[in-house]
Order: structure tokens, then C-alpha cells, then sequence
């Protein structure tokens, strides 16, 4: 069985987990076409990356380890490669915490990675409200509901440490729809409203978009503040 | 060729009798406004006065310029012009040495009309206009004097082919850089030679800031580089008893907009100013006594005023998260927040280790400064920090008496050497043992220049200098250090063993060697000429232009080998001090590691950047980042830069440098990020730093 493909690697990251310094470990491929996706080109077009080996990233790992907190794996979708869970063990066993990105379309997944507990921290993105349409405008593709719900649901009871995001695009969500994802997850112990970056985007009509100012963010997240624990804007 | 002697024989000035003058009608236009008749007797007197020229050769040459300029048949000439041809005949008699007594200082009409015109770009901190072109007009006639009158002919030539860089000519009359504590202003108020008023000592804090700004405001005009203030809030603490939150952040804001908005400073720049702040009470203050309102001792020591010296940290970091009006970062004055073993032991350090690593991310300004172990530092300039030593420490008990500065810093061309050492070892080492002697030799020129300066006194150019209100100079001249500097670690070692810091582990240790080897010789030369000469991380913002821009031309080959930016745009630079390659793709855990393992060899200060660009990583995760580098790594002090756009239309800041204002689509923007030291607009940078701009490698982007 072919192994799966590291696409791309940031050996230091303070950006992708709150409160830690990790390494991100990008693996190719995804389920969904999300306009604003600025990863585009690893799930169009992986073969452009040159694979990194894993003995490399291990090594750099074990290296750094007086510095390095956890391990982020990212995409494209993760939850969609068979052997994710043999890949993360490897970096669990040097004794790593692990943060897993995913769209929530793969619930058993996350069940299993949960269940064998070979994950710390799960962010889920929640594209948009959970009704066919919608989802489907900011997914790029038909997505079933019922999925992302079971993901969802999951994520809540599970007790492990986790977050519900969405990146918030001007033309593609309106104030409601945000606040309406809110609703959704009422109860979830984090909900964090993530600033669209028009320039890297998929959708060439989307990278002409004026952002959305920080302040629209902190307004807007004053107004979900009340179906979550915790509220975060993230620019 | 006629060649006159000169025998040695000088007349006594008065003897000496004017000429009859040939009368011919020409008129000179004097530099002093007026315009006088022909009279030749005014070159013998010139001659006679400003150089070591004989009477009778002194009239001789007056009578060969008369006809010279006789036959040109002119209606009128300048004085400066009757130099120049006076100089040329001097040339024609193998006067050399006469003629370099007899040189002009002065600036061609193209340079001053182009001056006057343009932005200088040689320090980006000084913006265009009447008072910055002041600035350049006189930097350049006293540049042309350091190296006539201060220094040897050997130093002064070594320095235009650019074999070590001597850092502000243009301010030869002032030393470089200035570090105190505010226990001077509180206890002696503002008391200022020549001032037209004096202040007593403070009674209210808000007087207290005041005096302290105008005092460095005083100050930067007697030195080159930065004015720094040591523990700053464990100072200012005594005078906020009893001060509620609201009026503590007005002070924080008062300090922070006076220091950012004083650009009455020299040339019309603001002050390059750093605040020290520390959580604790640092050791060596902890028994202090401390003095408060109207400069009176209040009976208690600083450590009992722990928890106002932190509600002051506090305040002035929310003033630096929010920014300016428009929330730019501010430029000056640049917090150096100290982290000491005792630190981390401190209650509350991680709220205000969060709170200051949140302006990290959001607006870059904190400097994180490591002390270990029993050291202490005071750090001053752009990332100069002293060693406290015993004698310092003895000092501490009366703090007002901690006064430190540079007096000069002479940064070394280490590729050049690699390129005349040809690949080997032992005349690399030669050469750099020789380029070290030469920058001490610089430096005992420069020390006995502003000795005689100083030793005017109070009637002196550097009176303010001079002052003894506790019973010394203001400045300490035997507690001054000599930095030595260095430019291109990384392209000397490319350049000598083929690879460079990063790509491999001969390369970098050999780098290290390098520079062991260097505080080494720094260290016997200071013995020997009883110069305390610490190594320091020149901030090079145009030396490593300047260097790469020289080298280029005396060292094509082996320069356009190694040189870092783009050739053919004419943006190249050498990578700064000891940094690995600005553009490697290695991520800020190593870079902090190793170039942190340079850092303890350079006792005079040194940083690692991190370059964020657009990334705003979490503040805890920093937070996280900051303590491991404490604890794991020698690092001296790290620092993290994001870029700002800032829109001149609407107004508004934005994350990363974009071309064009995301909010409103507006060409009219600027730049903003940290240039060396100090954030600036990058519209005035040169060009080898905007070739660094484009090479520096943002953290967080995806593939390394």
C-alpha cells in the first residue's frame, strides 16, 4: 500500500493552535471545491509539490522536540487518506500532541482518531449553515448534511478539546448565516470567525473582494457570543 | 616642474608685510555674503594662517594664482574658486601636504539643489524637509572633516575603500549612543548648561515624563544613535502611588506620544528612544532607595514599588497594542521588555508575558530581552545591551551615576577579507587580525577627538557633556566602550569555504570560529590600548549597501558570487552581522537556536528577527515561544516584525504590503515594517534594503 504523501511542511508555526508552537503537515487531496479555499492547488493539483519525506520531518520533529508541542495535520482533507491514523501514530509515539483540520464529512473518522486516542484538538471547519444550499454554495460541492451534523454532535459529546470555525466571506455569508451557524452548535465550547484573505483564493471572482474589517468581525462575534463558551476572531 | 622647498623657517606672523596690489579690476564674491576687490595679499594671508606654508613660498604662490587668473580675463570670481586654483598650484609645487591644509569642505550647487530635493535615504528614519536636509548639508562637511582632521590618513582610506565602515561621520563631534536611568531628571530636575530656564525636581509624574523627554531630546543632539532608559517603569514608580487606572493610561499614552511625535530632534527625525521595562524589580535594585516626588528619597527601596511599576508596564502595552490614530504601530519609543530568571518567578508574569507577546503579534513593537543567569543588562541602542560589571553594580546604589555609552562603533567588511585571502585560512586570519587593529586604531582617534572636546568643559561644544551636578561629567569618558562590529558573516564564510551558515555544519562552526576569533583579538587589543571593546551586531542599515556596493566594484568576481539581493535591479546587500541568509528556508526555532549560539560572543548586543509579513500568530503560542527560548537557547534577544500597509486615503491599516489598500482599492499607500531596528516606512529605504525586503522569508507560509 502506497503510503501517504506529505505535500508540504512548516517546521515552525505559531499560528495554527492556539497557545502552542507546532509543526503543520500539509496532505494533498479534498473532498470539498470551497471558492475560497487558498489551499487550492494542493487538492487540484498535488503532483505540483514536490513529497517530503517522512524520515525528514520526523527527524526535524525529534530535533526540536524542546520547542515543538504538537504536530498539526492540515490539507486539503485529512480524514479522507486510509492510513492517517498509522501516519499520525508515528508522530504520537515520539510523543507529540496532535491537531487535526478537517471539513467534519467523515465522521468515523474522527471517531476512530478519537476513540484510539491519537488526538488532542480537533478543528472543524462549519462552512455555512447546515442546509443543503447553503452549504453547498461555500463547500463548492454537493455535501451531505447529515455528515457534518453526526461530526458535529460528535465533536460535542466526545470530550476532547475542539473548535468550530468559519471563514467569513464577504458575498458568501451574510450576518445571519453567521449567526445561524452559532445557533447550530449552541453549547460548543469554542467557535472561532476567521478573516477571509482574498488574495490566495480559488475563485479568481473572490480575490477581488474587499475583506471584511477586523471590527466587523469583533461585532459580529458579540451577536454568536451567547451559543458558545468561547468566541475568538482569528484576522 | 618648478619645486619649492620649504625650509622650515617661519617669520613671525606680524612681521609680515602686505604687498602693493596689481591693480586690476576684478571682483571676488566671498563666501561671507560680500564682494571685495582683487587683493592678492588675501591668498598669502590664508596660506600663512591656516597652513605651515613659509612666508616667501606663500607669496610666491599668491603671485602665480594672480597671473593665472589675470589671463583669464574674468569680470568677477569666487573665493572658493581662488582656493581651488591656489591648491592647484600648490599640487604643481609638490605642496601636497600644504594643499591638504589648505583644503575646502564643501558641497557642489548639483548636490545641494538635489539635496534640498530628494529624500535622503541613508537613514530611514529622517524624513525630507528643511531641517533633514540641515542634517545632510552638515553631515557631509563634517564626514569630509572626520576623515581629514580626526582620523589617520591609513584609517580614513580604509574606510572609503571599504574595508571597515566607520559609522557616523557626520557626526564625528558626538559620541554614539546613550544609556541612563531617569534618577538623573528626578533628582537634579532639568538643569541644563546654557538653558534659558531651569526646572526643579518633578513633583507629579506627568512633570516627571516631560523633563525626561526634553532631557533626551537634549541628549540626541549630543549623540549619534539611540537614547536609552533603563528600568524605566521601576523608576517612574514612586511618583504613581495612589494613581488610578485611568490616569496611568494617560500617562503611558503622554510617554508615548511625546517620544513618537518629537520629530524636532536633530533633522527634523524623531528620538531614537528605547524604554527598559521589567515585571520584577530587578536584583541589583532591589535595596535601592527610592526617590520620589520633588526628588526627595520617600524612605522606601524600589522592590516597594513592585506593584505600580507593573501597572505602568501594563498600560503602556495596551498603548502599544492600540496603536496610533490610524493603528499604525508606533515607531519610537522602543519597549524592551527584560526577562530575567526571577521573571518567571514573579507573580502575574505569564497575564503580562500574554499581554506584551499580543502587541508582539498585533503590532511587532516588544523587544524580549534575555538576561540568564546573575547578568543583567541595560540596553540602549537599536540592540545594544551592556553587561553589568562589579564596578556597575557598586554604581547601582546610586542609580543617577549609571551612565553608559558607546563612543563609536567600526564595523568590519568580513566577505572583502575572504575575497584577499584567496582560500586561505591562515591569511584569512591575518586579515582579520589586521581589520580589528585598524578599527581600534580608529577608535583612539575618535576617543582623543572628543576628549579635547570634552575637556573644553562647560564653555565647550559638548558642555551638556561636561555638566557635574553630582560631582562628575555627565559623561563618563572611562566607562565608554568601542564597539567592533561586523558586516557579512554569511557571504565571508560562502565565499571561503563554498557554503553558507545554514547548509552546512563546517560552514557554521567555521562561521563561529570566525567570530570567536574576533572578540578574542577585540579583547587584547582593549588590553593593550585600555579600550573596553565588546563585539556588537552593526544594525548596518546602509553599511550593508555601502560594503556590497564597493565590493562589487573592487571584487567583482568574487563579490557578485555571494552578494544577496537582485543584481540588475542594483538591490543587493550583505546579509547583516551574524544572521544565517535572510531568505533560507529555515524555520524561527532554528534560526533562534542557532543564531543564538553567536549571541553570547557578542557582548554588546545582539537579536534574532523573526518576520512575520501578514501572520498574526496567537499571542499564548509566542507566549510559549518566547519562554523556550529562555530556557533552551542562548539567544540574547528576539524580536517579531509583521508588515503593515497604511492607506493615505481612507486612512486605514492594513496587515501585509500590498500595492494597493485592500479596503479601498487606493494606489496612495505606505509600507511599513521594520527596517534594522526600528519599524519605518520602506518608501524611504535604499536601495539594498528594499532587496532585503524582497528576499526576507515570512514564517507560516505553506512548503518550505
Amino acid at each position: 500500500m502506497r503510503m501517504i504523501e506529505i505535500k508540504g511542511f512548516i517546521k515552525t508555526s505559531m499560528v495554527d493552535w492556539d497557545g502552542k508552537v507546532t509543526s503543520v503537515i500539509f496532505l494533498p487531496n479534498c473532498n470539498f471545491r470551497c471558492p475560497m479555499c487558498h489551499n487550492y492547488e494542493l487538492i487540484l493539483n498535488p503532483s505540483k509539490y514536490q513529497s517530503i519525506s517522512i524520515s525528514d520531518v520526523k527527524r526535524y520533529l525529534e530535533m526540536h522536540s524542546d520547542f515543538i508541542d504538537g504536530v498539526v495535520i492540515t490539507g486539503g482533507e485529512p480524514t479522507m487518506h486510509k492510513d492517517l491514523s498509522s501516519l499520525i501514530k508515528q508522530f504520537r509515539d515520539m510523543g507529540f500532541q496532535i491537531k487535526l483540520d478537517t471539513n467534519g464529512s467523515f465522521p468515523n473518522v474522527i471517531r476512530n482518531l478519537v476513540e484510539k486516542e491519537l488526538v488532542d484538538y480537533v478543528a472543524m471547519d462549519v462552512k455555512a449553515p447546515l442546509t443543503d444550499g447553503k452549504y453547498k454554495k461555500v463547500a463548492g460541492v454537493d455535501v451531505e448534511i447529515s455528515r457534518i451534523r453526526e461530526s458535529m454532535d460528535y465533536l460535542m459529546k466526545s470530550g476532547i478539546e475542539y473548535e468550530f470555525r468559519t471563514t467569513v466571506v464577504p458575498t458568501l455569508h451574510t450576518e445571519e448565516d453567521i449567526i445561524e451557524i452559532a445557533r447550530e452548535i449552541e453549547g460548543a465550547k469554542k467557535f472561532v470567525l476567521q478573516k477571509f484573505e482574498p488574495k490566495n483564493a480559488m475563485d479568481e471572482k473572490l480575490r477581488k473582494l474587499k475583506p471584511h474589517d477586523a471590527s466587523y468581525l469583533k461585532q459580529l462575534a458579540e451577536k454568536c457570543k451567547c451559543f458558545v463558551s468561547k468566541i475568538k476572531v482569528r484576522a | 616642474m618648478l619645486r619649492l622647498r620649504d625650509d622650515g623657517y617661519r617669520p613671525g606672523r606680524e612681521e609680515y608685510t602686505k604687498e602693493d596690489v596689481t591693480d586690476f579690476s576684478l571682483f571676488v564674491r566671498t563666501s561671507s555674503e560680500e564682494i571685495h576687490k582683487w587683493d592678492r595679499n588675501k591668498i598669502t594671508e590664508a596660506l600663512l594662517r591656516e597652513t605651515d606654508i613659509s612666508e616667501d613660498a606663500a607669496v610666491i604662490v599668491a603671485k602665480e594664482v594672480e597671473k593665472l587668473v589675470f589671463n583669464l580675463n574674468l569680470e568677477d570670481i569666487t573665493a572658493p574658486l581662488i582656493r581651488e586654483l591656489t591648491n592647484a598650484k600648490l599640487i604643481e609645487y609638490g605642496l601636497e601636504h600644504i594643499r591638504k591644509q589648505h583644503t575646502r569642505l564643501g558641497v557642489p550647487l548639483y548636490d545641494v539643489r538635489k539635496i534640498i530635493l530628494n529624500q535622503n535615504k541613508e537613514n530611514a528614519n529622517v524624513p525630507h524637509g528643511p531641517e533633514a536636509t540641515n542634517l545632510t548639508l552638515a553631515e557631509r562637511i563634517k564626514k569630509e572633516f572626520a576623515l581629514i582632521e580626526v582620523f589617520s590618513h591609513d584609517v580614513a582610506d580604509a574606510h572609503m575603500r571599504g574595508d571597515i565602515h566607520l559609522h557616523d561621520l557626520g557626526m564625528i563631534d558626538r559620541p554614539y549612543c546613550s544609556g541612563q536611568n531617569i534618577e538623573y531628571v528626578k533628582k537634579f530636575g532639568l538643569n541644563l548648561p546654557n538653558a534659558i530656564s531651569i526646572a526643579k525636581p518633578a513633583k507629579h509624574p506627568e512633570v516627571l515624563i516631560e523633563q525626561v523627554i526634553k532631557f533626551s531630546a537634549a541628549l540626541q543632539g549630543h549623540f549619534a544613535g539611540a537614547i536609552g532608559w533603563d528600568a524605566f517603569n521601576i523608576f517612574l514608580a514612586p511618583y504613581l502611588v495612589g494613581i488610578d487606572d485611568r490616569r496611568m493610561k494617560q500617562l503611558a499614552q503622554i510617554l508615548v506620544y511625546e517620544f513618537a511625535q518629537q520629530a524636532v530632534a536633530r533633522g527634523g527625525q524623531s528620538i531614537f528612544s528605547d524604554i527598559n521595562i521589567y515585571w520584577e524589580c530587578p536584583k541589583h535594585f532591589e535595596d535601592v532607595p527610592a526617590i520620589g516626588p520633588g526628588g526627595k528619597f520617600t524612605g522606601n527601596t524600589y522592590a516597594d514599588y513592585v506593584e505600580e511599576a507593573q501597572k505602568f508596564a501594563l498600560a503602556l502595552f495596551d498603548v502599544y497594542y492600540e496603536g496610533d490614530a490610524q493603528g499604525r504601530p508606533f515607531f519610537f519609543p522602543k519597549p524592551n521588555v527584560h526577562l530575567t530568571e526571577k521573571f518567571f518567578k514573579t507573580e502575574g508574569y505569564d497575564d503580562f508575558l500574554y499581554k506584551i507577546s499580543e502587541v508582539a503579534s498585533e503590532k511587532g513593537n516588544t523587544y524580549y530581552i534575555f538576561d540568564r543567569g546573575d547578568t543583567a543588562k541595560i540596553s540602549e541602542c537599536c540592540r545594544l545591551a551592556f553587561q553589568l560589571r562589579e564596578e556597575d553594580l557598586e554604581d547601582a546604589k546610586e542609580p543617577w551615576k549609571m551612565r553608559y555609552s558607546a563612543m563609536q562603533n567600526v564595523t568590519i567588511n568580513l566577505p572583502r577579507i575572504a575575497y584577499e585571502a584567496k582560500g586561505d585560512d591562515t591569511r584569512l586570519f591575518e586579515i582579520l587580525r589586521d581589520r580589528i587593529e585598524l578599527a581600534a586604531k580608529a577608535h583612539l582617534q575618535k576617543k582623543a577627538f572628543i576628549e579635547k572636546l570634552l575637556n573644553m568643559g562647560k564653555k565647550g561644544p559638548l558642555a551638556l557633556l561636561a555638566m557635574d551636578l553630582d560631582g562628575e561629567p555627565y559623561y563618563r569618558l572611562h566607562r565608554a566602550t568601542y564597539l567592533i562590529g561586523m558586516l557579512g558573516l554569511n557571504e565571508m564564510v560562502q565565499s571561503h569555504v563554498g557554503e553558507e551558515l545554514h547548509e552546512s555544519d563546517y560552514a557554521y562552526f567555521f562561521g563561529l570560529k570566525v567570530i570567536a576569533f574576533m572578540k578574542k583579538v577585540a579583547d587584547e587589543l582593549g588590553e593593550k590600548y585600555n579600550l573596553h571593546m565588546p563585539l556588537e551586531q552593526t544594525p548596518a542599515e546602509s553599511t550593508a549597501y555601502r560594503l556590497a556596493m564597493l565590493d562589487m566594484k573592487y571584487y567583482p568576481l568574487q563579490a557578485s558570487a555571494v552578494v544577496k539581493g537582485n543584481k540588475k535591479r542594483g538591490e543587493i546587500y550583505y546579509t547583516n552581522s551574524t544572521y544565517l541568509n535572510i531568505s533560507a528556508p529555515i524555520g524561527p526555532i532554528e534560526r533562534v537556536k542557532k543564531e543564538g549560539v553567536f549571541h553570547p560572543l557578542i557582548e554588546a548586543g545582539a537579536i534574532t528577527h523573526i518576520w512575520l509579513g501578514e501572520a498574526r500568530p496567537d499571542p499564548e503560542s509566542i507566549a510559549s515561544f518566547v519562554a523556550k527560548t529562555f530556557k533552551n537557547t542562548q539567544n540574547a534577544q528576539i524580536t517579531f516584525s509583521p508588515e503593515f500597509t497604511s492607506c493615505l486615503d481612507c486612512n486605514r491599516t492594513s496587515r501585509g504590503l500590498m500595492e494597493r489598500c485592500p479596503y479601498c482599492n487606493s494606489s496612495n499607500v505606505e509600507g511599513i515594517t521594520r527596517v534594522t531596528g526600528f519599524f519605518s516606512k520602506i518608501s524611504s529605504w535604499n536601495k539594498g534594503k528594499i532587496g532585503e525586503l524582497r528576499d526576507r522569508r515570512r514564517e507560516g507560509s505553506l512548503g518550505v
